[in-house]
C-alpha cells in the first residue's frame, strides 16, 4: 500500500509541476490575476467605495462577503461537529454543574503555581485587549474578526490551561460559549438581511446608511464591515474555546488536562 | 421580494439553524418543527424559483450588488438544470426531516439540537453550491456540506460509524483540496473566479494552455472523490451504512449526485463543451471508467448480504450511469444524465427510507431477515416496492426513462460497451430486488430449526411503521412516478438550458446527436 501512495503523490505532484512552464512569470504585472479588471478594480475603486485603507479586508467582508459569512458558517460547523460526536451520552444537565466543593479543585488551589499564576493574571487582561484592537482595526490595518476571535479565544484557553478547565467553565459555561457562537452569525448575517429589508440586495451595506442620517454610503460600508468583523470575532473566539474544552476533557467538560 | 429568491431559500435555512441552536438549548421540542418550517419554506421558495426560471430564463443574483465589472463579487447563477436539482435537494431534504420525527421522540439526549443544525446547514451548503456562479464560492459551500456530513456520520451510535466517518473525512479532504487546487491553477490563468467569466477566459486561451488542462484534471478527481466514482468509491459503503438512518437519508441520495452536477456544471460552463470534448481527448477513456464503475458496482453489489451495504454499491454503479451519460459527448447522453440526477436521488432516498424502517421496525441489517415483510409491514413494502421497480427500470417510473435516455445517447454516439453495461446493470438489479421480493414474500425456506423458532417470536412484535416514517415514504415513492410521467416536460426544461444561449457551446453536442 504505501508504493501505491508513493505512486499517487509522485503522480500528482508531476501533475501539478507539468504546468509550470505555461505559468505567468513571477511577479508579471501583466499576468492574468494581476491585469484582470477584477483587480484593477479593487485596486482603484476600494477607497471609493468603502473609504477602506486595507484592501484585504475589503475584498473579504464587503465584495466577497458572502463567502465569508459562510467561512464563518464553517467554523461554526466545526465546534459542533466536535460537541455533536465527543458529548455523547453525557447527560448532565447544563447549568447543574458541580459547584466547587469537588476535591480536585482544592488540590488545584494548593498547588497553584505563583508564578504561571501571576503571569496569566498579567497576560490575559492584555491579550483580550490586543484581540479587541486586532478586531477593531481589521479595515484599517493586518487583523479582522478571524484573527481578533482567535487571539480572543486564546486568551480563555490559556485561563484553562492555567488554572485548570473548571474555573474557566465556571467563567464560560457551555450554554455561554455556545450562544455566544451562533450569535455571532446571527450578526453577521443580520447586516445582510437587515439591507434586504431596505430593498437592496443582500449584504449591499451602502444602504445601511438609511438607518444612520449622519453618514454616506462609503461610511455604512466601512462601519458594516467593523459590524461583520464583531460577528466573526464572536463566533471564533467562542468555537476555539468549545474546542479546547471539549478536545481537553474528551467532551466531559469535566478536569481537562 | 421575488427577485431576492435565490438567497431567501439559503437564508431561510441558515437562519432556521440558527434559530434551531438557540432555541434547542431552552427546549429540545422545538427543534422538529423549527426545521420541518424551514425546510417547507425552502422547498416552496425552491418552487418560486424555478417558476420564475421558466417563465423568464436564467436569474443572476449578485450578492451585494457588485454586478460591474462581473466577477468582483459574487455571483448566484440559476437556470433550469440547477432550479431542478436545488427543488430535488429541498424536497429530500424536507422529506429525511419529516421522517426524523421518531429519532427526536427516542432521543432523550442533548444531541437533537445538534443534529438539527447541522441537518439544516448540510441542507443549505448543498443548496448554495448547486445555485452559486462562482467556483470559489462552491468550495467555500462544499466545505460547508462536506463538514456538516461528517459530523452527521460520526454521530452513528456503532463504534464503526466514528472509523467510518474518519475515513471519509480523509477522502473527502482530499478531493475537497484536489477542487481548490484546481480552482487556484485557474484563477491563476484567468484571474477571474466567476464561472462565466473563467468561460470567456478559456475561450479566449483558444485551448493553448497547460494550466488549464491541469487546472481540469485536478477538479475531476477531486470531484470524482467526492462523488464515489468506481476506483475512489472506498470511503462510501461504510460511511453510509453505519450512520443513524435519518442521516443516511439525506447523505447517500444527495452528496455524490450534488458532486455530479458539480461536475456537468464544470463541463458545461466553466470549461465548456467545445474544449472538454474536442480540446481534451478524456471523453473515450472516461465512458471506458464509467463502464468499468457500473459493472463493478452491480458486481459489488451482488456480493453483498446487508441490505444499506447493497444500495451503497448500487449508488456506485448509478454514478458510473451518470459519470458516462455525461462523458458520451452526445446530447441525449447529457439529458439523461441530468435527468438521472433528479430520478436517482429520489430512488435511493426511497431504498435507505425503507431501510430505515426495516432497521426500526424489525431490526432487520441482512436481506435474509426480510422474511415475510410483505404481510407485516404492506405499506412500507409497497412503497420499496415502487423505490425498486424504478431501480430496475420498469416503464411508468422515473428509472426506466433516465436509463432510456442515457441508452439513446449510448446508441447515437456509438458507446456500444456503455449500452451493454447499462443493461447488464439492470438486469444485476432485478435479481437483487426480485430476491429481495421473494424472500419478503414467499419467505425463507424454513430449513434452519431454531433460527425458525426466533423468527416466530418476533413476528408479533413487528408492526407497520408510523406515520411519521411512511409519509416520506410514499412521498418518495409518488414522485419517483410522477417524475416518470411528466419526464418529457423535465426533459424540455433541461433541454432548454443545454440548447439554448443560457449554456454556452453546446453545439458540440447538439453538433454530434445529429450525425448518431
Amino acid at each position: 500500500m504505501k508504493w501505491v501512495g508513493l505512486i499517487a503523490v509522485l503522480f500528482t505532484g508531476g501533475l501539478l509541476l507539468s504546468a509550470m512552464d505555461d505559468f505567468p512569470n513571477w511577479g508579471d504585472a501583466h499576468s492574468p490575476a494581476n491585469a484582470s479588471p477584477v483587480s484593477q478594480y479593487f485596486i482603484e475603486k476600494t477607497i471609493e467605495d468603502s473609504g477602506v485603507p486595507n484592501m484585504v479586508t475589503a475584498v473579504l467582508a464587503d465584495y466577497r462577503s458572502y463567502d465569508t459569512m459562510f467561512e464563518t458558517v464553517v467554523v461554526l460547523i466545526a465546534g459542533i461537529a466536535i460537541m455533536a460526536i465527543l458529548r455523547v451520552g453525557n447527560q448532565i444537565p447544563r447549568g447543574a454543574r458541580p459547584a466547587p466543593v469537588s476535591a480536585p479543585a482544592s488540590v488545584n488551589d494548593d498547588h497553584q503555581d505563583i508564578i504561571i499564576g501571576t503571569t496569566c493574571r498579567l497576560l490575559i487582561p492584555v491579550l483580550q485587549l490586543f484581540a479587541f484592537y486586532v478586531i477593531a482595526h481589521g479595515h484599517h490595518s493586518p487583523g479582522g474578526g478571524f484573527q481578533g476571535g482567535v487571539v480572543l479565544g486564546t486568551s480563555f484557553i490559556l485561563a484553562a490551561i492555567a488554572k485548570g478547565l473548571d474555573p474557566a467553565l465556571e467563567r464560560l459555561p457551555e450554554t455561554r460559549y455556545v450562544k455566544i457562537a451562533f450569535v455571532g452569525v446571527v450578526i453577521y448575517s443580520a447586516f445582510g438581511v437587515a439591507c434586504l429589508l431596505l430593498g437592496e440586495n443582500f449584504l449591499d451595506y451602502g444602504v445601511l446608511s438609511v438607518l444612520l442620517p449622519t453618514i454616506d454610503a462609503a461610511e455604512a460600508r466601512s462601519h458594516s464591515m467593523l459590524g461583520v468583523e464583531v460577528g466573526v470575532a464572536f463566533t471564533v473566539s467562542a468555537i476555539m474555546f468549545a474546542i479546547y474544552a471539549n478536545l481537553a476533557s474528551k467532551g466531559e467538560l469535566e478536569g481537562g488536562l | 421580494m421575488a427577485e431576492q429568491y435565490p438567497i431567501i431559500v439559503l437564508l431561510v435555512l441558515l437562519f432556521g439553524a440558527l434559530l434551531v441552536g438557540l432555541s434547542g438549548m431552552v427546549d429540545r421540542r422545538v427543534c422538529f418543527p423549527l426545521a420541518v418550517t424551514a425546510l417547507s419554506l425552502a422547498v416552496v421558495v425552491s418552487v418560486g424559483i424555478l417558476q420564475q426560471v421558466i417563465n423568464g430564463g436564467v436569474i443572476r443574483y449578485f450578492v451585494g450588488g457588485w454586478s460591474r465589472p462581473v466577477g468582483i463579487g459574487i455571483e448566484l447563477r440559476i437556470d433550469t438544470i440547477n432550479a431542478l436539482v436545488l427543488l430535488t435537494i429541498t424536497t429530500v431534504g424536507l422529506l429525511t426531516a419529516i421522517f426524523s420525527f421518531r429519532r427526536v421522540q427516542e432521543d432523550k439526549t442533548e444531541k437533537t439540537p445538534l443534529f438539527y443544525v447541522l441537518y439544516l446547514l448540510l441542507i443549505m451548503g448543498l443548496s448554495g453550491m448547486v445555485i452559486s456562479g462562482d467556483a470559489f464560492n462552491l468550495y467555500v459551500l462544499l466545505e460547508v456540506s462536506s463538514l456538516t456530513s461528517y459530523a452527521l456520520i460520526a454521530m452513528g451510535k456503532s463504534r464503526r460509524a466514528a472509523t467510518a466517518a474518519f475515513s471519509y473525512i480523509i477522502m473527502g479532504t482530499i478531493g475537497a483540496s484536489f477542487y481548490l487546487l484546481g480552482v487556484g491553477y485557474l484563477y491563476l490563468r484567468t484571474g477571474t473566479l466567476n464561472m462565466m467569466e473563467i468561460h470567456q477566459a478559456i475561450l479566449a486561451l483558444d485551448g493553448s494552455s497547460s494550466t488549464i488542462v491541469v487546472a481540469f484534471v485536478l477538479i475531476l478527481v477531486g470531484l470524482m472523490i467526492k462523488m464515489a466514482f468506481f476506483p475512489l468509491f472506498g470511503w462510501l459503503p461504510n460511511a453510509y451504512s453505519y450512520c443513524p438512518s435519518s442521516t443516511s437519508c439525506v447523505v447517500a441520495p444527495l452528496m455524490t449526485k450534488v458532486g455530479v452536477y458539480v461536475m456537468i456544471r464544470m463541463m458545461l460552463t466553466v470549461f465548456g463543451t467545445e474544449w472538454v470534448f474536442e480540446n481534451l481527448q478524456y471523453a473515450q477513456w472516461l465512458v471506458g471508467m464509467a463502464i468499468v464503475a457500473i459493472l463493478a458496482g452491480s458486481v459489488m453489489a451482488l456480493a453483498q448480504v446487508e441490505l444499506k451495504k447493497m444500495f451503497c454499491y448500487l449508488i456506485v454503479a448509478e454514478v458510473g450511469y451518470m459519470v458516462g451519460g455525461a462523458w458520451m459527448a452526445n446530447h441525449w447522453g447529457m439529458v439523461g444524465a441530468i435527468y438521472h440526477i433528479m430520478s436517482d436521488a429520489f430512488m435511493t432516498l426511497c431504498m435507505f427510507l425503507a431501510a430505515g424502517i426495516f432497521l426500526k421496525q424489525a431490526g432487520v441489517v441482512r436481506i435474509d431477515q426480510l422474511d415475510g415483510m410483505f404481510r407485516k409491514m404492506p405499506v412500507t413494502m409497497a412503497g420499496f416496492v415502487v423505490g425498486a421497480l424504478a431501480m430496475i427500470g420498469i416503464p411508468p417510473t422515473c428509472g426506466f426513462f433516465s436509463k432510456l435516455y442515457l441508452i439513446r445517447g449510448g446508441m447515437e454516439s456509438g458507446h456500444w460497451g456503455y449500452v451493454v453495461a447499462l443493461l447488464i446493470s439492470s438486469l444485476v438489479n432485478a435479481v437483487l430486488f426480485f430476491r429481495i421480493f421473494e424472500i419478503a414474500y414467499f419467505g425463507k425456506k424454513p430449513a434452519e430449526g431454531h433460527g425458525h423458532h426466533e423468527n416466530h417470536s418476533t413476528v408479533s412484535v413487528i408492526k407497520e411503521a408510523n406515520v411519521s416514517s411512511l409519509v416520506p415514504l410514499l412521498a418518495s415513492a409518488a414522485i419517483i412516478v410522477l417524475l416518470g410521467i411528466f419526464n418529457s416536460d423535465i426533459v424540455e426544461l433541461i433541454e432548454r438550458a443545454l440548447n439554448g444561449s443560457q449554456v454556452i457551446g453546446m453545439n458540440v453536442l447538439s453538433g454530434k446527436g445529429g450525425q448518431g
